[in-house]
């Protein structure tokens, strides 16, 4: 400290301009950038925000990486595995061999050539348990009987099969990605990637039009009620007290008989349940607001109680109402995917990412997989929008403003 | 207090009144009848069926039947298993959703408002970190997933646990488990939040400034008031663990009011699905009350009345 220099210079005096005091040096930022530029320094929620269009992509542009359609089916192909351990078959094509005991032709990069149709009859093939193909000349035989004689001696098979070319066991080489169905088939052969990426279509759209829904018709009445206050807003509240205690599911069955099951059902039902919530916090910001002074100076001036309500009132509440749509908006995924799970979703074969689910688990003991997709893509969903509305709610404070 | 409660039953009476007229008209909006099946009925047997069940009385007198019936506590026959008294469902089903639900809850409070305090406390530290990520996926892997991701691991590869009913024990804990995943990372969340704000107040620092011992500091008057959002969140979460139920119900194939629910929806058996809805309805209402009436014995600045 001592050693330090403090030059002559330092001590001159500092001109003082009457007009550069008053000076902003601060750039002025409108409420909606400065919440963007404090949005933009909280990277969980820019994570959540990043992956929100990734999912939104996936959904539109996501078909281009599939041959398929989200119908289309081979049922030879069912329930095949996205992740695939092959061996080398005598004419040096990749054989790969379904949990369902059948050999299929796999091309180096992992593409399905063919499913084998076996030599022996049907009656050998039940009786014996082994599937006997002939490759180049050569006899391959698929053993599947070490399961049933394990369980008749009361034993564990150590193995499901064994596969041998005249007598001599081949081994698994190597794990290939399954080329033709990214993420494995379900159990009509129907592509998975094509039925999720189809899905997050159904997910986000069902997501979208119930925030909407809730947006247009819950902040409207909710501000109403809140502006109008007294008998009318106890008599509106109580009727969203009503709605909102009869159950979602009951709603749904309702429709499901009057216009017959459907996407339009879903979204009608959640359209009529998910606006109660926003009209409730929109009434109470309202409630609070419609008190300030502002609103007398509106009044004042001759502002019209449509005037005030749109351009006063409601645009200083729209931090609480973003906050709320971007969390709503995983609640309205859950119940969606809730209400395919019970079997009230959309009718075979469209799909949401709640019926590929409610598919996967009638066959989750032998493909896993099939419920892995659609459970991520629920979960990755829910958690960027979680991201995201965390952030924004952070962002749109002006509490926290820094 | 009396005063207040006497207000609020009587809104709860009106609101459950409100739901079973909603639900009674909106049932019998419903175009096609009980009766409807692919082989048609004779009209005899049809005019034999209806008159059974009341339905060949004007509307009115078959609403006026029904709100008694509610009342009195008895919802009629099931249109679809004969002999079956709605009721007699509801009091078969209800105890083990209840005993589940009930298991839940605690469950979710007695781990959920520990680990969300003791991971405010440590802010910042490994615990903390684990805490935090643990909510946060929590509430984004639906309760169906969790059991049967549940019932993948421990019960078909490790074989430790059954995959479903209720027999033993050790069947409750996939159950309570899938039920109460989201609430628990929820209210660990928000206890979280809720303490580390209360513990930036002002009170707090006179506490301690005054010598308090920690453990008074943390327990008296920390807790006291970073526990409301938690308690507003019992009620919906009763609410949820109770419809939750529903799929979980399914997956584990457990016998409960869940199940008659789902199969009534599939069956389109009216009384099941009127009396659950109704039952639950009312359920709903009670938990809210009995929540709101003890925010006031906690937070004495909550005036109950107003």
């Amino acid at each position: 400290m001592s050693n330090k220099n403090i030059s002559p210079e330092l001590w001159e005096k500092v001109e003082v301009h009457a007009s550069r005091s008053e000076e902003i040096t601060r750039k002025s930022l409108t409420y909606w950038q400065d919440a963007w530029r404090r949005l933009k320094q909280n990277k969980l929620s820019m994570l959540g925000l990043a992956l929100i269009i990734i999912m939104i992509m996936f959904a539109s542009f996501g078909s281009m990486f599939t041959e398929w359609d989200y119908s289309s089916q081979t049922l030879k192909n069912a329930n095949l595995p996205p992740k695939m351990d092959v061996v080398k078959l005598p004419n040096d094509v990749y054989g790969f061999v379904h949990r369902e005991y059948t050999l299929f032709e796999v091309d180096e990069t992992g593409h399905i050539i063919d499913r084998l149709e076996p030599t022996n009859s049907m009656l050998d093939i039940m009786q014996n348990k082994r599937r006997i193909y002939e490759i180049n000349g050569e006899e391959v035989v698929l053993d599947f009987s070490f399961i049933s004689d394990a369980k008749k001696e009361g034993k564990i098979a150590e193995k499901g099969f064994e596969l041998t070319v005249n007598g001599e066991e081949l081994k698994t080489v190597k794990s290939l990605w399954n080329k033709t169905y990214l993420f494995g088939s379900d159990d009509l052969g129907r592509d998975l990637f094509a039925r999720v990426r189809y899905g997050a279509t159904i997910s986000l759209l069902i997501a979208l039009v119930a925030t909407l829904v809730q947006f247009f018709v819950g902040v409207f009445y909710g501000a109403i009620a809140g502006y109008a206050g007294g008998s009318v807003d106890m008599i509106m509240m109580r009727i969203v007290d009503v709605i909102a205690t009869v159950p979602l599911l009951l709603y749904v069955i309702l429709l499901m008989v009057v216009i017959g099951p459907g996407l339009k059902t879903i979204i009608l039902a959640m359209g009529i349940i998910y606006w109660v919530g926003m009209a409730r916090i929109v009434r109470g910001e309202i409630l609070s607001l419609k008190e300030q002074e502002f609103v007398m100076a509106a009044k004042t001036l001759g502002a019209s109680t449509w005037r005030i309500i749109a351009r006063h009132l409601v645009p200083n509440a729209l931090g609480p109402i973003i906050v709320s749509l971007a969390m709503m908006i995983p609640s309205a995924i859950f119940t969606e995917a809730f209400l395919s799970f019970i079997g009230l979703g959309v009718p075979a074969p469209m799909a949401s990412w709640g019926t590929l689910a409610n598919d996967a688990v009638k066959a989750l003991r032998s493909y896993p997989f099939q419920l892995l997709w659609p459970s991520l893509a629920i979960s990755i969903t829910v958690l960027s929008f979680n991201f995201f509305g965390d952030g924004l709610r952070n962002a749109l404070d002006p509490k926290l403003r820094r | 207090m009396g005063n207040y409660l006497v207000k609020r039953l009587l809104s709860m009476v009106i609101t459950l009144w409100f739901v079973i007229t909603i639900t009674f008209f909106l049932m019998h909006a419903i175009p096609g009848g009980p009766f409807v099946r692919e082989k048609e009925l004779p009209p005899e047997v049809i005019e034999a069926l209806n008159e059974k069940y009341h339905l060949d009385d004007p509307l009115y007198v078959q609403y006026f039947d029904y709100l008694k019936g509610v009342v009195t506590f008895d919802m009629g026959p099931s249109f679809k298993m004969t002999g079956v008294e709605v009721t007699d469902l509801i009091k078969k089903g209800f105890p083990v959703s209840a005993k589940m639900g009930g298991l839940a809850v605690l469950f979710v409070l007695l781990l959920g408002v520990p680990i969300g305090i003791i991971s405010a406390l440590k802010q910042n530290s490994w615990i903390d970190y684990i805490v935090t990520i643990i909510a946060t996926i929590g509430v984004a892997v639906p309760g169906f997933v969790v059991a049967t991701i549940y019932i993948y691991i421990f019960s078909s590869k490790l074989a430790l646990v059954p995959s479903f009913g209720l027999e033993s024990a050790k069947g409750y804990i996939g159950p309570v488990l899938a039920l109460a995943f989201f609430s628990l990372a929820f209210v660990m969340r928000l206890m979280r939040s809720s303490m580390l704000e209360v513990l930036g107040e002002d009170y707090i620092r006179t506490a301690r400034a005054k010598g308090l011992p920690e453990f008074i500091v943390i327990y008296k008057h920390a807790l006291k008031n970073a526990i409301i959002p938690v308690i507003t969140y019992v009620g919906p979460m009763i609410a949820s663990v109770m419809t939750g139920s529903f799929v979980i119900e399914k997956i584990f194939a457990i016998p409960g009011m869940g199940k008659y629910f789902v199969e009534s929806v599939g069956n389109r058996d009216y009384t099941v699905l009127m009396g659950t809805t109704v039952f639950y309805a009312a359920l709903v209402i009670v938990a809210i009350l009995v929540v709101d009436v003890a925010y006031g014995m906690i937070d004495p600045r909550i005036k109950l009345g107003d």
